[in-house]
């Protein structure tokens, strides 16, 4: 396997339960090299659980994780030494500028002459564009920027895993803008892991995602297939013109007759007719469906395509579906 | 396939070759301890803490003795036979005997307040503020985090409330008697003061690391120090299991007098709780979630 399909993390049935409260139900992830993944979940699913779990803030009841090969509850400070990580609410020394906070958190990682730790802390402070506001207490800085300058602090240590707990929470459109162009940025140096319950910011950025509710995965796989519907069954969309009824009759009653159609509805609008047709093998669909209609050379195809959804309605349908079990 | 710590060091030396920034030093139980408390002494010393505490203990430590030993002798004009009086318990003694009395006496109880307050805040605030969850999602082991605070600690007592007033009590000695000290008592002295404070510290963090607001944990130590002090005099053998006679003992060996009863297991029971006090916070802090 090359290192490309790598994982960074790994965990298998982790669970954490807190007093008599089930936070996390056998959790079995994994998160691929160089991808961004976004951890998806209502607010109590378990995200920020799964979170402090990898960095071994929290123990785990049950189960065992793995972050580059590392255990997480046996070897948590080698896994931290390539780590990046934003807490949901990042809290800083309030008395420290900024860039007295990288720099105390590059200390951690490094060693070097004053010069070259200070150009490492400005590259951070650059890449965030916090600049003009190096020099100024963090207890004067408003919640976008304590989001940047977490983002900064995270990635001072140039990690190969970034952990970001609700990046762009609690930000105005702008300050999630940012977050989220300061996340684009870094993608190509870095594996991203971070939680939220923003369903557009993960269809901007991510590569695969991964769904919790009430602490158990319902979902893990790339976005593109997430939205694209189940990997077996899939709806088309097709808009059809015909002057003449028959056409229309003789194309339904070809399409029906397939075995892998499973439904077909049909409406009318401004002299055209609407299908939406549900099928069981989407190979077979996408080879046939369209030859089927055109057999009658009388019928126009004014738009063919498989219905893609987006991930608001992927995540509703799937968090209801696992909430009525 | 999991990733291999192999790229990792191939990264590693990329950016060393690239910046020349190595990875910091510090392995074990002892990872980023050098940091942290770099960043623990630049709050006593490279703020104006330090300014502050000098002025604090100064004026109470060293503005006692001065009062004992300049400003009640002034007294004696308009108060006659106040200074006979108060030197009268001291006869017999050697010459200071009255200052250092008074030395030991208040730098051991405003000294042991003092430790407390000072640390009481130190696990607790870190840890209801969310500063301590961003530190140890740092490549920091926990243990250091504890260290780092009680050393710090240890250093700012040391400086502050144990060595500058005891040099400028010294320095008023010399004044008010025209003679030296003798320096090995008197340094002794000072270790045995130092050992009380750094049992309070120990048992000060531990309280931090175990409870959840600050009012148990000045409750506790405060309960320790006057309930200790107070119940001995009833209970003679809590005075030789806490340090509650330290400024006594410390007293003895300056003035060369025979040393009480419980010297000896005052002192390693000191020593040996303020150990278990530092396991216990270690262990504790350890299994300890943020």
């Amino acid at each position: 396997m090359d290192s490309t399909n790598s994982l960074v993390i790994e965990t298998h049935n982790l669970s954490k339960i807190y007093q008599e409260t089930q936070a996390l139900k056998d959790l079995n992830l994994t998160v691929k090299q160089n991808s961004i993944c976004g951890f998806l979940g209502p607010n109590g699913a378990g995200k920020s659980t799964t979170i402090k779990l990898l960095l071994g803030l929290i123990q785990p009841s049950g189960g065992q994780a793995t972050v580059f090969g590392h255990d997480v509850q046996q070897d948590s400070v080698a896994i931290r030494k390539r780590v990046g990580y934003l807490a949901q609410d990042p809290r800083y020394y309030e008395h420290m500028t900024a860039r007295q906070i990288i720099s105390y958190t590059a200390h951690f990682f490094y060693r070097a002459p004053k010069e070259l730790i200070e150009a490492r802390v400005q590259e951070v402070l650059d890449l965030v564009s916090l600049e003009d506001k190096a020099d100024r207490p963090v207890r004067g800085f408003s919640g976008g920027e304590r989001q940047r300058l977490g983002i900064a602090q995270a990635q001072v240590n140039y990690p190969d895993l970034l952990i970001l707990d609700e990046p762009a929470a609690s930000l105005d459109p702008q300050g999630r803008h940012d977050v989220l162009e300061v996340m684009e940025k870094l993608r190509k140096y870095t594996t991203i892991f971070y939680s939220t319950h923003i369903l557009d910011d993960v269809q901007r950025v991510s590569d695969t995602v991964a769904i919790l509710n009430r602490g158990k995965l319902i979902a893990e796989a790339p976005i593109r297939e997430l939205l694209a519907g189940d990997g077996g069954s899939a709806i088309y969309d097709i808009t059809l013109k015909s002057e003449a009824e028959a056409a229309i009759t003789g194309a339904r009653d070809r399409v029906t007759s397939q075995p892998w159609v499973q439904n077909l509805g049909m409406t009318s609008q401004d002299g055209l007719i609407c299908w939406q047709v549900s099928v069981s093998d989407d190979a077979a669909a996408e080879d046939l469906l369209l030859r089927l209609i055109l057999e009658d050379r009388s019928l126009k195809v004014k738009c063919f395509g498989r219905k893609t959804y987006n991930l608001e309605e992927v995540f509703m349908e799937l968090v209801e579906k696992e909430n009525s079990k | 396939m999991t990733v291999q710590t192999h790229p990792h060091e191939t990264r590693d030396l990329r950016l060393a070759a690239r910046q020349g920034l190595l990875p910091a030093r510090g392995s074990g139980w002892l990872t980023g301890f050098g940091n942290m408390l770099g960043k623990e002494l630049g709050e006593w010393f490279c703020t104006r803490r330090w300014l502050w505490q000098l002025l604090i203990w100064l004026i109470l430590i060293n503005g006692f003795v001065g009062i004992i030993l300049f400003v009640m002798p002034a007294l004696e004009s308009l108060l006659p036979g106040i200074n006979a009086s108060m030197q009268k318990p001291y006869e017999g003694l050697p010459p200071g005997a009255m200052a250092l009395t008074q030395y030991f006496s208040i730098a051991m109880l405003a000294g042991t307040i003092g430790v407390i307050i000072l640390a009481q805040d130190e696990v607790i605030q870190e840890t209801q503020s969310g500063t301590a969850a961003w530190i140890l999602s740092k490549p920091v082991a926990r243990p250091a985090f504890i260290l780092t605070k009680l050393l710090s600690n240890t250093i700012g007592a040391l400086v502050f409330i144990v060595a500058l007033p005891a040099l400028v009590t010294l320095g008023e000695i010399y004044l008010d008697i025209h003679q030296v000290v003798s320096l090995v008592p008197f340094l002794v002295g000072l270790g045995l003061f130092m050992l009380t404070l750094f049992f309070y510290l120990s048992l000060v963090i531990l309280l931090g690391v175990l409870c959840e607001s600050r009012g148990p944990v000045m409750g506790i130590a405060f309960g320790v120090m006057l309930g200790g002090m107070l119940i001995s005099n009833f209970i003679p053998f809590i005075g030789y299991v806490l340090p509650v006679t330290m400024d006594k003992i410390a007293l003895a060996i300056v003035l060369g007098i025979p040393l009480p009863a419980m010297f000896v297991s005052q002192v390693i029971s000191a020593v040996v709780l303020s150990i278990v006090f530092i396991l216990v916070a270690l262990w504790r802090f350890q299994q300890k979630e943020f």
